[in-house]
């Protein structure tokens, strides 16, 4: 998914002097938190944006300004644990007692619903409402249900005719035995991740078939949604039925209420976090603040890696990108450290030159595209442009003086990068303009093909931890629809003999997926040496919280933990 | 006279129409701007994106898609928005109003007292030096751009003096008058000083030239000749009269504030008010709300310019007949 509907970020080049940062998650990767400590608890958590993340539906939000929400708020039979680092992409146990059973070579998963667990309503969560949740996915027209849930028995009807979803033979459940049967269609070597978010969250069976907008849905962690009001304010209160059940899974929350307030531009949003008016920012730093958080206000900064990526999408069906040597010349001269710079500098970003990100499964250090390197014989890490190699190629390719567009969002920092890139296609010898369009409709615009965009500036964030939602959703086959503004292959890529490759792999990592990662590895290089795209670098998070504000522990899959957050 | 009312009042109608035609299908001109795709979200499977299209019935032509905006807009008042779902667009508008009003309100009324007191006072100084003087303030008002001169207001409130001569300042936002009165007020003084400042300047230039002119007018020689003071002249004569300029400026200052010209003040200092929803909805390309903050802007533009033509034919028969 894409960091959130719009990336507001307003870093600017050359302005972060951001020496020293200090980072609290030092702690060994995969260690949980510590137990709970009832006499930190209490108080309000102030949270603070420029704006709200449309619907609080959490089969519906696909933000992840949200969804670091839910992991407080909503769960599902499974969840992703409560750790810092590495850690936090271990998938534990949530509402089921126990990781499932597979069977049936991976088609089956069994899981048993832990009792007791009540919705913050009341009522008891039951098996019936954990079948219900999964109709609702389809019911509700979910973004993912056609790409995560597609492969539970009864989707395909349930996608065709939402209304009428049954999945009677696909989530099987005994109420006596408090069991759940979830059947596949096929193994999904992806599933167990893809049932620990947010759209897979388990509602009571009476929540609307349509999305419930504002209004809340009951949830089971320990905080409920009391009000919200997108222009204003997203109250959020302890649920009054909370027991903690696994500390991994789902701790007992420290503040008493989290007032999410929207409205405030990033700069006053950092002053109110200065003057402890407020404990968090939600939104980039402003590049003439970073000096002063780098300074004056450095213990109450984090900065912590994001498995994500900004990339430039070459559209491989016209010209002149459809050229092999042609996008392998732009990946040639693509300053990585000038993008890097563009973004605000080394400390919010690194440089990278292959597909999946540092920290993510799959990851090989490696870059085909730095001086004296070729996508055959790599480097380790990516160090300096190849201007020359690339100017050749583009003579080679017959290509040269070709005009090219690139479309870039209209904010400040996607602007500059565009100029840039701008800079570096008519240096290899491409008359090239920049086309900046709105924040809101670029992404969608740069997928239709019908707007014949040659090359753009666009980001990837990670659903979940694994190497196909970066390589199988960007540049698989299945992705790619032409004249759709939902075609999320970019590049419209589509290449039979690696989409094989990748069908292979999926398969593999359903039994072994140690093999697989290796083999993701190895595809990341083989497509990379195909270059459909230029990667430019993995982002970094900076949370900037206040004085107060304790216990700061950062999550690589929902980002820092809400509910750990002291304010006493 | 009812036949004019009733002309003037289709005419209104006309022009709402139009604009309300006009902002929608400028909308969908727009390349790339299709919702479906942004609601449906991220990487959304084509048959979802379908169901979405559906839904927000933007599979129909544009003529019925507009048609039935209008009926969730007028007739129905469910209109909900395209980025927020679930979110209806009227009361969003409703709770907004309240806010512009407080601050609009409060501004005119500082601006309206400094304007008209600076304004009489530079017309009718004698001291050479203060005329010059308070025009150069007028100026000087006039040209600091509001965005500007708010976030120098917030750097100087909210972070460089916050700790010491600011301390009492509380945070960006707005508290409703209902809620606390008190904190509305003490939210709402450096918004109101910030936009009066702009609109005081205008006022005090508009004013001392115009009683100026008033003064070089033959009834005031008479005026003069007959002996009256130049106290009575200046405020029973010169001042009243300048006053009906001032006061056909207000209105249309005033009804185009509280519209949403606010929206740079408003958004500086964090007040939901009806500007910031205006700019945040054209951010976020929610025709709903742009459509029911547009339509509602011109009805306040468009209603106060209709009113204004008929306050004038009822003082002057002549106008009835053009």
């Amino acid at each position: 998914m894409r960091r959130s509907l719009i990336i507001k970020s307003l870093l600017t080049a050359g302005a972060l002097a951001l020496s020293v940062v200090a980072s609290s998650t030092s702690s060994a990767a995969g260690t949980g938190m510590v137990p709970f400590d009832s006499a930190k608890a209490g108080g309000t958590l102030k949270l603070v944006a420029q704006a709200a993340a449309g619907t609080l539906d959490p089969k519906v939000n696909y933000t992840g300004q949200f969804w670091q929400l839910y992991q407080a708020t909503y769960d599902g039979l499974l969840g992703f644990k409560y750790a810092d680092g590495a850690g936090s992409f271990e998938i534990v146990p949530d509402l089921a007692t126990a990781l499932p059973v597979q069977s049936n070579g991976g088609k089956t998963l069994t899981f048993t619903l832990r009792s007791g667990i009540k919705f913050s309503n009341g009522a008891p969560v039951t098996v019936a409402d954990v079948k219900a949740s999964f109709e609702r996915i389809f019911k509700v027209s979910s973004p993912t249900a056609g790409s995560f849930y597609n492969g539970i028995v009864g989707a395909p009807a349930c996608l065709t005719k939402p209304a009428t979803c049954k999945l009677d033979k696909g989530v099987v459940v005994n109420a006596a035995k408090n069991s759940v049967v979830i059947n596949l269609v096929a193994p999904d070597e992806a599933i167990l991740s893809k049932l620990a978010v947010p759209h897979a969250a388990i509602n009571p069976a009476s929540s609307p078939a349509k999305d419930a907008g504002t209004a809340p849905i009951p949830t089971t962690g320990p905080y409920m949604f009391k009000s919200y009001d997108p222009n204003k304010l997203l109250v959020m209160v302890r649920n009054p039925f909370f027991k903690e059940w696994s500390h991994d899974a789902q701790p007992a929350a420290y503040s008493d209420e989290i007032d999410y307030q929207f409205g405030l531009t990033p700069t006053a949003q950092v002053t109110a976090v200065e003057n402890n008016q407020a404990n968090w920012v939600y939104d980039p730093i402003p590049a003439d603040r970073l000096n002063e958080i780098g300074t004056k206000y450095a213990t109450q900064a984090h900065v912590n890696p994001l498995t994500a990526m900004w990339y430039l999408p070459m559209n491989v069906n016209i010209a002149p990108f459809n050229n092999v040597k042609a996008r392998q010349a732009v990946n040639y001269a693509l300053d990585r450290a000038a993008m890097v710079k563009i973004f605000g500098g080394s400390q919010l970003a690194a440089p990278v030159c292959s597909f999946l990100p540092p920290n993510f499964p799959g990851h090989v250090d490696y870059c085909g595209y730095t001086k004296g390197a070729t996508p055959t014989k790599p480097a380790k890490a990516w160090a300096a442009p190849d201007l020359a190699l690339a100017k050749k190629l583009v003579k080679d390719s017959g290509t040269a003086g070709q005009a090219v567009a690139v479309v870039v969002s209209d904010d400040d920092v996607n602007k500059q990068m565009g100029v840039y890139v701008q800079s570096v296609l008519n240096s290899i010898g491409y008359k090239a303009t920049v086309k900046p369009i709105s924040a809101n409709i670029q992404f969608t615009y740069i997928q239709n093909t019908k707007n014949k965009v040659q090359i753009s500036v666009s980001q990837w964030y990670q659903d979940y931890p694994a190497a196909s939602d970066f390589l199988n959703v960007l540049l698989g086959c299945a992705s790619f629809t032409p004249n759709s503004d939902a075609s999320i292959n970019m590049s419209g890529y589509c290449n039979k003999a690696f989409d094989a490759k990748m069908q292979k792999t999926l398969a593999l990592a359903v039994t072994d997926k140690t093999a697989a990662d290796k083999s993701w590895g190895q595809l990341d290089q083989e497509v990379m040496a195909d270059a459909p795209v230029a990667v430019a670098f993995t982002p970094k998070q900076l949370d900037f919280i206040s004085t107060g504000t304790k216990n700061y522990h950062f999550s690589l899959q929902f980002k820092m933990f809400v509910s750990q957050l002291q304010t006493k | 006279m009812l036949s004019f009312v009733a002309k003037r009042f289709s005419a209104m109608i006309f022009v709402l129409v139009s604009i309300s035609i006009l902002v929608f299908l400028i909308f969908f001109a727009t390349p790339g701007v299709d919702p479906a795709a942004r609601i449906a979200g991220r990487n959304a499977d084509q048959q979802t994106l379908m169901q979405v299209r559906a839904s927000f019935e933007l599979d129909k032509p544009l003529p019925a898609r507009y048609l039935s905006m209008m009926k969730h807009l007028f007739v129905t008042q469910d209109l909900t928005s395209y980025v927020n779902r679930g979110a209806k667009v009227l009361p969003q508008l409703f709770q907004a109003i309240p806010a512009t009003l407080s601050l609009v309100v409060g501004a005119a009324l500082i601006w309206l007292f400094v304007g008209i007191f600076l304004g009489v006072f530079a017309a009718s100084s004698k001291r050479k030096w203060i005329d010059p003087t308070i025009s150069v303030l007028g100026i000087i008002g006039i040209s600091l751009p509001v965005y500007w001169l708010g976030e120098v207001v917030n750097l100087i409130t909210q972070s460089k003096l916050h700790n010491s001569v600011f301390k009492w300042v509380p945070a960006l936002g707005y508290v409703s008058l209902t809620a606390n009165p008190w904190q509305w007020f003490l939210h709402l003084l450096f918004p109101w000083l910030t936009l009066a400042l702009l609109y005081a300047g205008i006022y005090i230039r508009v004013l001392r030239s115009e009683i100026l002119g008033v003064m070089k007018e033959d009834y005031i020689k008479t005026e003069r000749a007959k002996g009256a003071s130049e106290k009575r002249i200046l405020y029973k004569h010169a001042t009243r009269m300048s006053l009906i300029t001032i006061v056909s400026l207000f209105g249309l200052d005033f009804g185009a504030l509280v519209g949403g010209s606010a929206l740079l003040t408003e958004v500086v200092f964090g007040i939901q008010g009806v500007g910031k929803l205006t700019f945040d909805s054209l951010q976020n390309f929610d025709l709903p709300v742009i459509m029911a903050t547009v339509m509602y802007a011109s009805f306040f533009v468009v209603f106060m310019n209709a009113l204004v033509d008929i306050v004038y034919a009822v003082l002057d028969p002549r106008v009835r007949r053009v």
